[in-house]
């Protein structure tokens, strides 16, 4: 028999890549007018896993973001891809990836998950360390960068079957993992927080009777000071600049130039 | 995933500001009917749809192209990639977007729907054409079925269980579909069993469901001639059980797909009905001979289903080329054009390739907003029914008008620009490399199918415009001229306005000119004038809309900093609205002009005079 999951994943707001994105010229941060946002890819995947995993096993899926009321467009588009329903830590101002553990893990004492679903990093800063501090300061285990051998043509993602295995007795979860090199696979003790890579699943699209469904899911409000979690940063960002323009490439007319050039301009011979 | 590369592009802004700020959304979202259609579901179902298309679709769009419809063993094989589109579009609910909550869809307003069959046709307008027939059928059972064939087929056609077809053309019934020779044969037991050819069926057979509903006009033994003579039966392609299944063949043979100019991944087909004298049809409906009228309801669905093919390429095709002028380096800017040092420019720098581009940008943003108003209209006339009867026939009347114009300026102007939008790319658009010349050799056949322009021009000055004692048609000249009243203090439009007001009296005048025809008995100067009055209402009502949103935009401009991507957008909404107001509308009067010499030159020359041999 399988053992219902109960599983949490995180939905954080972000910057739509493709949407222009311009430097203030004080470089306190980015123009924020005109810009789309979406869900974090990363957390979109590793909605769609915990999806899979519900549909194979019964249980529950919850959505986190934590930000103004602007995230509820996030945590919509989580509900209408089948999430059942939402938690939203309201906050506006600044958070470092520390403020954003700490709260993450209030919510899951609250919430008991047997598993935490996250995006390794988010693709604004991409810091990479949210899912890491959330399982030490829980005890919980912890496998990043979730994967799997098929690939995203093979049958088993065809079928949406999800690549996290959990064990037979709803207490262990097996993941593969990218590494260096290749793949490698861990088991954890269930709770445990497992963050998704980029070819673990091919997300599924919000079908439209979802997002009119998603309009009646509810979306609980939390804030840190209820979840009493201080959230002041630890981290300042100084200042904030676009990577210096690419410079146009010269001609040079035969290989001895090339070489003199590489040796004494670039320096890099 | 996917073998092709997506090129298809659509502005999800320029789409918000026509459904949000433009024409009212507001005015519809939340209340009866479309309680549960909010601006955020909007938002949310666009950017969804337009993934959906990227990413799916898109990426067919040549594939289709380049493979075709193959016959194999009798059957239709539709090109690689589709059959698991076509799963896709309906798991995630895009086709049941608007079908009524009855039959299992969302309800959505008609213009949403519109907005979001823009991008499902700009993606892959071959693939597209195979669920809108299916839709057809599902919308004209719902209206003309029985309660017993309402129940076994329209939630299935709906649903993309099973396909559908409209049967009207025949080797020598085109145009003139009265000429209809398929039988119809009554039988003992209700049923009617059919013979005949029918050609040029879009999605005629496919694999991409396993059976096919055929709509098929035909004409039962001893029916009276012409189009008064033609029922419309519901021809299934396998015999559907007692229990809803689909059983054996009902004798409908693919005789032969075409090859085309275009849209070759849909299988245009010639059928043959009955070819074993087992083929079978029930009457739509109770009644016979009255299958034209039946045929009609999914005919103005599928009149401003061609607009929007139209308008959905040529806007890919306006995005595609003007990513290309921003890149493609050529030449020196023209006031240097002397210096063989100057800097090579960006095309996009070149001012003959900025009137053209302006021209792609101005065109497609009026055909959208005259596909969303007609669309408008629609939904009011569903809001107002029952309620407030005189709006209610004032929507209605709207949407009767507009569709000749949707249907025919959007189809016509489609192949225009796509041409266009190759000269943006000079030679590069003529090869295979570039989505533009697939673009143009799809969108040829807007001008001809669903009724060709001039059967929509006739349409026009034949029904349209005298319906209701014209009524329609005055009340759309009379909201012009409160909206040229309105503007004509206006700083930056107010030119612009007067130059439509002038335009409007042109159309107004033709219009009184072509009654004075028919009174005269010189149809034959009607019929000559009646493209050009088409084209003459067409840009007078695309160059009011466009002065609209330009008044609007202006007005949500001035709260912005100048420079930034919003304040740029809507600045382009302004250029748009005065390039066509000083291009097209004013020549408006000057097609009036050339109306009024009732030049009957092409009816007076001799066929032997053609020349030729």
């Amino acid at each position: 028999m399988l053992f219902p999951m109960k599983i949490l994943v995180t939905a954080k707001r972000v910057e739509d890549p493709e949407s222009k994105i311009k430097v203030k010229p004080d470089g306190t941060g980015i123009v924020p007018e005109g810009l789309k946002y979406k869900i974090n890819p990363f957390d979109e995947i590793a909605v769609e896993e915990a999806l899979r995993l519900v549909a194979k096993h019964k249980g529950e899926t919850v959505v986190v973001s934590i930000g103004g009321k602007e995230v509820h467009e996030q945590l919509r588009h989580a509900m209408a891809m089948g999430v059942d329903r939402a938690v939203w830590v309201n906050h506006t101002g600044p958070l470092d990836q520390m403020a954003i553990a700490g709260l993450l893990k209030k919510v899951c004492e609250k919430e008991k998950p047997d598993m935490a679903i996250l995006g390794k990093q988010s693709i604004d800063d991409d810091q990479n360390q949210v899912g890491q501090y959330m399982a030490e300061w829980l005890g919980w285990g912890q496998a990043t960068f979730a994967s799997k051998h098929e690939s995203l043509d093979s049958d088993a993602e065809k079928s949406k079957t999800p690549a996290l295995v959990v064990g037979a007795d709803g207490k262990t979860v097996k993941v593969v993992r990218e590494v260096d090199g290749g793949l490698g696979t861990v088991e954890c003790t269930l709770p445990a927080v497992v963050t998704t890579d980029l070819r673990l699943n091919q997300p599924r699209y919000a079908p439209l009777p979802g997002i009119m469904k998603a309009k009646s899911k509810p979306i609980e409000e939390l804030t840190p000071a209820g979840l009493g979690v201080d959230v002041a940063p630890k981290l300042t960002v100084l200042k904030m600049s676009a990577p210096a323009p690419r410079k146009a490439g010269i001609k040079v007319p035969d290989v001895a130039t090339l070489m003199q050039k590489l040796k004494t301009e670039a320096k890099v011979i | 995933m996917s073998v092709g590369i997506n090129r298809y592009k659509c502005d999800l802004r320029e789409l918000q500001f026509v459904l949000l700020e433009q024409f009212s959304y507001a005015g519809l979202a939340g209340k009866a009917p479309y309680e549960n259609w909010g601006e955020d579901e909007l938002k949310a179902v666009l950017s969804e749809t337009y993934r959906f298309a990227r990413e799916v679709l898109g990426p067919l769009n040549s594939v289709g192209d380049r493979e075709g419809v193959k016959m194999v063993n009798g059957a239709a094989v539709t090109p690689k990639g589709f059959r698991e589109a076509w799963k896709g579009l309906y798991e995630g609910g895009f086709k049941q977007l608007a079908v009524p909550s009855k039959f299992g869809g969302q309800a959505a307003p008609e213009m949403l729907h519109v907005a979001v069959e823009e991008i499902l046709s700009g993606a892959n307008i071959a693939f597209n054409i195979y669920p809108g027939l299916a839709w057809g059928v599902g919308e004209l059972l719902a209206e003309c079925g029985t309660p017993a064939q309402i129940d076994a087929y329209v939630e299935k056609v709906f649903n993309g269980k099973w396909g559908g077809t409209m049967c009207l053309t025949e080797p020598h019934a085109g145009s003139d579909v009265g000429a209809v020779k398929t039988r119809a044969v009554k039988q003992a037991d209700g049923r009617y069993k059919i013979q005949g050819t029918k050609i040029f069926i879009s999605g005629g057979d496919h694999d991409m469901t396993e059976n096919i509903i055929h709509l098929v006009l035909a004409r039962v033994e001893g029916a009276p001639a012409g189009t008064k003579g033609i029922s419309l039966f519901i021809v299934p392609k396998l015999k559907v059980n007692a229990d809803g299944s689909s059983g054996e063949s009902n004798d409908v043979a693919l005789a032969a797909i075409e090859h085309k100019m275009g849209l070759n991944g849909s299988a245009t087909c010639t059928l043959s009905f009955g070819e074993n004298n087992n083929c079978y049809g029930e009457l739509v409906g109770t009644a016979e001979n009255i299958g034209m009228s039946q045929m009609f309801r999914m005919m103005n669905g599928a009149r401003i289903a061609v607009g929007l093919q139209g308008l959905s390429l040529a806007s890919s095709a306006y995005l595609n080329a003007l990513e290309y002028a921003r890149d493609r380096k050529q030449g020196p800017h023209f006031s240097k054009f002397k210096d063989p040092n100057a800097p090579r420019v960006a095309i996009i720098e070149h001012p003959d390739v900025r009137r053209m581009l302006l021209e792609l940008k101005s065109t497609t943003e009026g055909i959208r907003a005259l596909v969303v108003k007609l669309a408008m209209h629609r939904d009011y006339a569903i809001a107002t029914k029952g309620k407030d009867d005189e709006k209610a026939a004032y929507h209605q009347g709207q949407v009767d008008l507009l569709t000749p114009l949707v249907k025919s300026y959007a189809g016509d102007e489609a192949y225009r620009l796509c041409g266009q939008a190759i000269q943006v790319y000079g030679g590069a658009g003529y090869l295979k490399d570039w989505p533009v010349e697939q673009y143009a050799r799809d969108a040829k056949i807007f001008s001809i199918y669903e009724g060709t322009s001039h059967i929509q021009a006739m349409d026009l000055v034949g029904r349209k415009l005298g319906q209701h004692g014209g009524a329609n048609f005055q009340a759309f000249m009379n909201d012009i001229n409160v909206f040229v009243e309105a503007q004509r203090a206006h700083p930056a439009f107010g030119k612009e306005a007067e130059m439509l007001g002038r335009a409007a009296e042109a159309v107004t005048q033709l219009a009184m000119a072509m009654l004075g025809w028919s009174q005269a008995e010189k149809m034959d100067l009607l019929v000559l004038n009646a493209n050009r009055f088409l084209t003459m209402m067409s840009q007078l009502s695309v160059g009011w809309l466009l002065l609209d949103a330009g008044v609007k935009a202006q007005a949500a401009s001035i709260r912005l900093t100048k420079g930034n991507q919003e304040s740029s957008f809507y600045e382009g909404k302004v250029a748009s609205a005065l390039w066509y107001a000083r291009n097209v509308v004013a020549g408006i009067r000057a097609q009036a002009d050339m109306a009024a010499l009732e030049d009957d030159s092409a009816e007076k020359i001799s066929d032997a005079a053609f020349g030729g041999s």
